[in-house]
């Protein structure tokens, strides 16, 4: 399934935590009609570099799953920032 | 022949059990180990998802302090990178190739296929690296593996 929510966590030195939850699902429904849009040009892009469109498409679109749970915390003294994808 | 076994077959010539019986025990005492093997054999449980990298970095005491970086990347991830890789044209993979071999990171991304990828992953399994470096009063230390 593709990620629905990414959570930003901002932690500073006081620990006072900040946490950002991002609708991801937004951002696909803005990028679909836009996806459509290009197609095309995609489809174009494709064939000059002779590569299968559906196969493109498959691809980008198992990668587009598998971002779910990944996860990338950097903490430096007591401040602290996390990025996790669910 | 298993103990268990040898016990039923002499259940059954001192005529304690039946054949049926000794049939139905031997078949109980089998059951278990048929059905392990294929579905739940230890690799496929032992399977890990998600590939980690952490780095520690120690300063001293006055200097930046420790700083610590965990990335967690899904396996599922590394296939589909491996996937896009194939699909990419040929020439650009030899100037990927050309372009990590100036920088001392002699890989062959043209070597990387489909057909391979799942035994690519499966080598990524056991994978343990542990960095300890030690220089100008920072200790940095880096674990790659698998969970």
């Amino acid at each position: 399934m593709i990620p629905f929510v990414a959570v930003v966590s901002l932690r500073n030195q006081e620990s006072h935590t900040f946490r950002l939850w991002i609708p991801l699902f937004l951002v696909w429904l803005l990028l679909l009609p836009l996806g459509v849009l290009l197609s095309p040009f995609i489809f174009i892009a494709c064939l000059v570099c002779r590569v299968n469109p559906l196969r493109g498409v498959a691809v980008m679109w198992q990668i587009l799953n598998a971002l779910t749970d990944t996860e990338l915390e950097v903490e430096h003294r007591s401040a602290g920032m996390s990025f996790h994808i669910l | 022949m298993s103990e268990h076994r040898r016990q039923i077959l002499q259940m059954l010539s001192e005529g304690k059990i039946s054949a049926n019986e000794a049939e139905r025990l031997i078949s109980a005492f089998e059951e278990p180990a048929a059905t392990k093997s294929p579905a739940e054999s230890p690799t496929e449980k032992s399977r890990p998802k998600y590939l980690r990298v952490q780095v520690d970095s120690e300063g001293e005491a006055g200097q930046e302090g420790p700083t610590k970086v965990n990335v967690r990347v899904p396996m599922q991830l590394l296939r589909a990178g491996v996937r896009l890789a194939g699909l990419l044209p040929a020439q650009a993979l030899y100037r990927a190739n050309h372009a990590m071999q100036e920088k001392g990171i002699p890989i062959d991304l043209t070597q990387i296929k489909p057909e391979n990828l799942e035994e690519l992953v499966d080598q990524l399994n056991d994978l343990t690296v542990d960095v300890d470096q030690k220089e100008a009063g920072t200790k940095v230390r880096v674990r790659v593996f698998c969970e």
